[in-house]
């Protein structure tokens, strides 16, 4: 190869939509990351003590009582804020954010201050409390990519940045363009969700064929419009979260939701 | 004269010792070394292989490319051991004479895969990918006195060393195995194959530094 | 000179324990080893990944997944993007296949008991040994029907085999399903007069009227009708953003995703569609068109709004707004299943259901019922299970019968159907298949550990299909795991096993072909002298390959344009669904439902599917009861509470959870848990509600009517903290509107 330039159209901006009116709560992106992140098994002791570690949870809202009762869904990972407050406080610098707009956790220098976890105002950030294990033969599904964590890390979201790397240096080995929705781009919960309600890609994609930008900013940008469903989770905080939420519609004209009851018990 | 030495005076002795410890620790890791060549596989003294594979023979004299073996240097992130039946293509019939063939020829007709001594290795929590470096130094390069665009130029100096008739301002191609003695030495005059670069974290970013690749963590640690 | 290989570890570990010494400090010896293979198959290079296609089978239908393939193991699987049913998509359910496949407590080998049934005392013997056994006690069969054979519902290829078996030894086969379907292929079958289930296309509806089919989760085919539903909520499509409305017992996952949940009580649900149906005849019929149809009024003028209500607890204005919304929209759907078809009067309340969609006239359009038609090969004509003999009554047969042999494969009937376990006591000899220790395999005599679907061949013709002809196919991905402990040991296919069966006995199953793999590789050709579908290739081997590689053969053009039914049967009287239970003792209506992660209680022994939360009370690991809030504080009932769950057949205990959303007469209870297994997750774990239901039958099809028993609850005084997943963050209250804001679509319904 000649020609050593990367074929791509900008810096790269990794994003997220979440269209909650799509979301079904149906837990198949919770698993998928499982799956592809070595996340330890939450067994029944975590979640009694509350330690489940899930980077991407599906929050369920209650509003009203029974006949009226409504749930909402609203899936949670991490935003790969702009203006992270995790990121400051990190004694040890083992979260910062990278060139790609990418909140990143660099798990061998983490010592398990737990100051990010403090801050952030999601609580998308987990901590091992304990050594994670499986039996021998559970170990033979761990996925090489990834590292596995011991105790004493910190671990989130990384909207899969082993499938960023692997295939961005791929397509640059290959001098070419990394399409927008490429499945193995794509996080392991973006491929799973069955109604496409997650949405991941890069902001300044422009194809260097059609010259289209990537669905994702195409979402941002009309959601965001004036009368887009978009908003920014919590974003009046000034956090500059790097995913973008569209409303659920609730088709009972008027009716706005007041707080209500989020968990029982 | 006797030295009185007195229960505190020894733990003194020794806690002053391992405090002297410690400090050659800090300053030879700060600069990338703890410890210095010992805590490191391979170096300066190649560990003996179960079959003695002399690259000298195979590259210089016979003129076998790196790549011919290490197969996967230009694709993937591991450069590759060849597979024992690639040895075989050609030593089922040549070489029968020397004691390291005939080894081989019993490793592969009782079907043992053959266990290397690994010489470099960088920790578990780095992620080394070949290819990406293979790429970033071969290929055709224009011929530079300073690097300013690494990805497309090299320097005269490193250019002269591949082509001694080279001149500054033209273009040269550099071949994949040209750049393996980058990092890991002259290995085509070793008998036995040794680690010649530290290959700590301090190694890699300097490198990186200089040649305005990323120094981002999540390039390498992720 | 020859070197013995203990002399060169001699050799070279003097310098190993060097290099470990001066790098030690953790390094397992193993890192300092570089293998070099005999031969190097091109996706042993490290780091390099292989996505190979195949299905993972489903509670109804199959899903196309790739497998991703690192060294010879399986990494993640995803879904496959060109299978038809699930265009890319897959399920918690497909995702945790890999843990099936590593899965720690896995049967290695076939084994035989020692000691009592149930006590779970085994001895390893080799596959000869037992096939011998087997064989052996078929040839001393008294009747050649005391051989009987229970297993999942089977299709294509697997159901040829079994079928050839079956008719060959002239043994009995029950296809079995816990939660069984007989009301609906019934339904579907009288309404619709189609053998196989059709595909609901809510992609392209804009009203879907579901009536307890929890079809976002559980029901026929999750995955398609939510990538359907992506499009249906999609609001840049020509129609908008479609509504959903939700009638039903239970807040299920749908009825959650839901605009509207509707609560009726249960087994009124299909009063409430005749109900409806009378309202559309009456105020709608000329713009629906159905004007021929208005002599039904003269049945269904005692199911008028009015004189309804006090059997479905529903005023008539909201019935007068379904009818309404039905009637107004382009491409309204109207779906039944779940509790619904679950009473005594199950298939009775699906046929009224479904009777709506012939009223609106949906029948074969887009956003509407599509029909599935057959093939003209061998392969389909085994894909459909009759409904005439709903599979409750065959077991209940069963009970009567002489039962010498019974072979259980992918059937866990001990859970699944209570009283089953006074078959076993009758039985001689009882077979089983299963790779891991489940209920039915503790109480088995032999165990003949089959493969794990990652490791098999096999073929699925979805039901309910797409809307065209499907054949998913099934490969190997990996080598059988335990493929190290020889050909004695380790795990078989099972058509494979029965194959060989057959010819220890000399019975020739007259299929042409030495085993499983070439049965199938057999039946391409058919395919392939069709000579249409998504496979385009020269000859059979190309055509093999290219259904491998896709993961199936489909036909996009092959559509049932046929929509002419005939005469419908017009609605008939419904009988009123009966209640196992005095009221006064057992107040509550119970209703079992499926989680998404154990369904019907396969998943229990998964860790994943374990840990996956409920989304609606996010409760994992255990067997909770919703029980409504104010109820449960009118009864002193806190949540963590042990409960007793009572009915007339036996009694359970539960975890207490007050629900903001259920209704005051109704207790819900997960199925699942409960199991008397082997395995380390699923055994000594929650509660088995299966085995407090009533047995009473529906009184049309005599599938079992699991939705109609009533309960009694009481406190055990006992405490405990309950394993879920809210709290675990605190939640998120900045916004002062509610974190979720909602916006309102532009039309109401």
């Amino acid at each position: 190869m000649s020609d050593n330039s990367v074929k791509t159209s900008g810096k790269r901006k990794w994003s997220m939509a979440v269209d909650i009116d799509k979301c079904t709560g149906c837990q198949a992106c919770v698993v998928a990351c499982q799956s592809e992140n070595n996340i330890p098994i939450n067994t029944e002791d975590l979640f009694k003590q509350r330690r489940a570690i899930q980077w991407i949870r599906i929050e369920r809202y209650w509003e009203g009582e029974f006949p009226n009762a409504k749930v909402r869904f609203i899936p949670l990972l991490c935003q790969h804020c702009d203006n992270a407050p995790c990121e400051p406080v990190c004694p040890v610098y083992a979260t910062y954010h990278n060139q790609e707009g990418l909140n990143v956790q660099v798990y061998n220098r983490c010592i398990g201050s737990r100051l990010c976890v403090n801050n952030c105002p999601y609580h998308i950030r987990f901590f091992n409390f304990w050594e994670p294990s499986w039996p021998d033969s559970l170990k033979n599904q761990l996925n090489p990519d990834v590292t596995v964590r011991s105790r004493g890390i910190m671990e989130k979201c990384t909207f899969c940045i082993q499938r960023i790397r692997r295939t961005t240096r791929e397509s640059d080995k290959n001098n070419q363009q990394l399409k927008d929705g490429d499945r193995r781009l794509n996080p392991a919960c973006v491929n799973a969700c069955p109604t496409d309600a997650l949405v991941f890609g890069d902001l300044n994609y422009v194809d260097l064929d059609t010259g289209e930008k990537s669905k994702v900013a195409k979402l941002k940008e009309e959601s965001l419009s004036k009368n887009g469903r978009g908003y920014k989770l919590m974003g009046e905080l000034g956090t500059e979260p790097n995913v973008t939420y569209l409303k659920k519609v609730d088709a009972d004209s008027g009716h706005s939701s007041h707080g209500g009851d989020s968990s029982h018990g | 004269m006797i030295l009185k030495l007195g229960m505190l005076g020894v733990a003194g002795g020794i806690a002053s010792l391992f405090a002297l410890v410690m400090l050659v620790f800090v300053i030879t890791a700060w600069f990338g070394m703890p410890l210095g060549i010992f805590s490191v596989v391979g170096f300066n003294h190649g560990p003996t292989q179960p079959i003695e594979f002399p690259h000298d023979v195979h590259v210089n004299k016979i003129g076998l490319d790196c790549t011919f073996c290490h197969r996967t240097v230009t694709d993937k992130a591991a450069a590759s051991i060849p597979a024992v039946g690639l040895c075989m293509t050609c030593h089922k019939t040549v070489g029968g004479d020397k004691e390291g063939v005939q080894q081989l020829r019993e490793y592969y007709s009782e079907g043992q895969p053959i266990d290397w001594i690994r010489v470099h290795r960088v920790p578990d929590h780095v992620r080394f990918v070949h290819e990406a470096h293979i790429r970033f130094f071969s290929g055709d390069k224009n011929v530079v006195t300073r690097v300013t665009n690494p990805s497309s130029q090299i320097t005269i100096t490193d250019a002269l060393k591949i082509d001694p008739n080279i001149k500054e301002g033209e273009t040269i191609t550099v071949g994949a195995s040209q750049v393996c003695s980058t990092c890991h030495g002259d290995v085509t005059s070793m008998p036995k194959v040794k680690q010649v670069r530290p290959l700590k974290m301090a190694d890699c970013v300097n490198c990186h530094r200089d040649n305005n690749a990323p120094t981002d963590c999540a390039t390498c640690h992720y | 000179m020859k070197i013995s290989r203990r002399r060169f570890l001699k050799l070279f570990g003097g310098s190993v324990t060097a290099a470990a010494i001066f790098q030690a400090c953790g390094i397992p010896e193993k890192e300092l080893i570089v293998e070099a293979p005999l031969e190097m198959p091109e996706d042993m290079v490290s780091g390099t990944d292989n996505w190979y296609a195949t299905l993972s089978p489903g509670e109804s239908v199959s899903s196309g997944i790739v497998v991703r393939v690192m060294e010879g193991r399986a990494k993640k699987i995803e879904g496959n993007p060109d299978y038809p049913i699930n265009q890319g998509k897959h399920n918690v359910v497909a995702e945790s296949g890999l843990q099936g496949l590593y899965h720690p407590d896995r049967i290695s080998s076939p084994r035989i008991r020692r000691g009592d049934r149930g006590e779970g005392k085994w001895e390893e013997i080799s596959w000869t040994d037992a096939l011998s056994r087997i064989s052996e006690s078929i040839t001393n069969l008294k009747k050649s029907s005391g051989l009987v054979l229970i297993t999942d519902p089977l299709t294509s290829h697997l159901s040829l085999v079994i079928n050839q078996f079956v008719s060959k030894f002239k043994a009995k086969h029950i296809q079995y399903e816990v939660i069984e379907d007989t009301n609906l292929r019934w339904a579907v079958k009288n309404v619709f007069k189609q053998d196989r289930i059709p595909d609901f296309d809510i992609d392209n509806s804009d009203y879907v009227l579901s009536f307890g089919a929890d079809f976002l989760n559980t029901w026929k085919s999750p995955l398609r009708y939510s990538r359907g539903y992506s499009n249906f909520r999609e609001q840049s499509i020509g129609h908008g953003r479609g509504t959903l409305v939700y009638v039903g017992s239970h807040l299920s996952l749908t009825g959650a995703n839901a605009d509207k949940w509707i609560y009726v009580n249960p087994g009124s649900e299909g009063i409430l569609a005749y109900s409806i149906s009378y309202v559309l005849l009456d105020k709608y019929a000329s713009e629906l068109n159905i004007s021929d149809k208005k002599d039904w009024l003269k049945v269904l003028s005692q199911y008028s709004p009015s004189k309804v209500k006090e059997f479905t607890g529903l005023p008539e204005s909201q019935v007068e707004e379904l009818a309404h919304g039905l009637a107004k929209h382009k491409n309204p759907l109207v779906l039944g299943g779940g509790t619904v078809g679950a009473y005594t009067n199950g298939m009775q309340n699906l046929e009224a259901i479904y009777t709506l969609n012939v009223l609106l006239g949906n029948l074969g359009k887009k956003g509407g019922v599509v029909f599935n038609p057959i093939l003209p090969i061998a392969m389909d004509g085994f894909s459909d299970l009759s409904p005439d003999l709903a599979n409750s009554s065959r077991i209940d047969e069963l009970k009567s019968g002489d039962l010498e042999i019974l072979l259980l494969r992918g059937a866990n009937p001990i859970y699944g159907t209570p009283g089953f376990k006074s078959v076993l006591s009758k039985t001689p000899l009882i077979v089983s298949f299963s790779g891991i220790m489940d209920d039915s395999a503790m109480m088995a005599d032999i165990i003949l550990p089959e493969n794990h679907y990652l490791e098999e061949w096999g073929s699925d013709i979805p039901n309910p299909g797409p809307g065209y002809p499907t054949i998913g196919f099934q490969q190997p991905v990996v080598r059988p795991v335990f493929e190290k402990r020889g050909i004695h040991l380790g795990t078989k296919s099972f058509p494979d096993v029965m194959m060989a069966l057959a010819e220890i006995q000399n019975i020739d199953l007259e299929l042409n072909a030495s085993n499983y793999e070439n049965v199938l590789r057999n039946m391409t050709d058919e395919l392939f002298k069709l000579n249409r579908g998504s496979i385009k290739a020269k000859n059979p081997r190309d055509f093999w390959n290219g259904v491998l590689q896709r993961g199936g053969w489909w036909d996009v053009d092959d559509k049932v344009s046929n929509h002419k039914i005939g005469s419908t049967n017009g609605p008939r009287e419904l009988t009123p669904a009966k209640f196992l239970g005095d009221k006064n003792i057992y107040p509550f209506h119970l209703v079992p439902f499926e989680l998404g992660s154990l369904t019907d209680g396969r998943g229990a022994n998964l860790p994943w599917l374990q840990a996956t939360p409920d989304p609606i009370t996010t409760v994992t690991w255990s067997t909770w009861v919703e029980i409504n809030l104010n109820k449960a504080k009118e009864l002193g009932i806190k949540e963590g509470d042990i409960v007793k769950i009572t009915s007339e057949y036996g009694e359970i205990e539960a975890f207490a959870y007050p629900h903001p959303a259920i209704s005051p007469d109704v207790l819900a209870i997960p199925i699942g848990q409960g199991h008397e297994s082997g395995d380390r997750y699923s055994s000594d774990r929650g509660s088995n509600v299966l085995s407090i239901l009533a047995t009473d039958k529906d009184k049309d099809s005599g599938a079992w009517a699991w939705a109609s028993t009533r309960v009694s609850i009481s406190s055990t005084g006992n405490n405990l903290p309950l394993s879920k997943f809210e709290n675990t963050a605190p939640d998120l209250s900045v916004d002062a509107h509610g974190h979720i804001i909602k916006t309102t679509s532009g039309e109401s319904k």
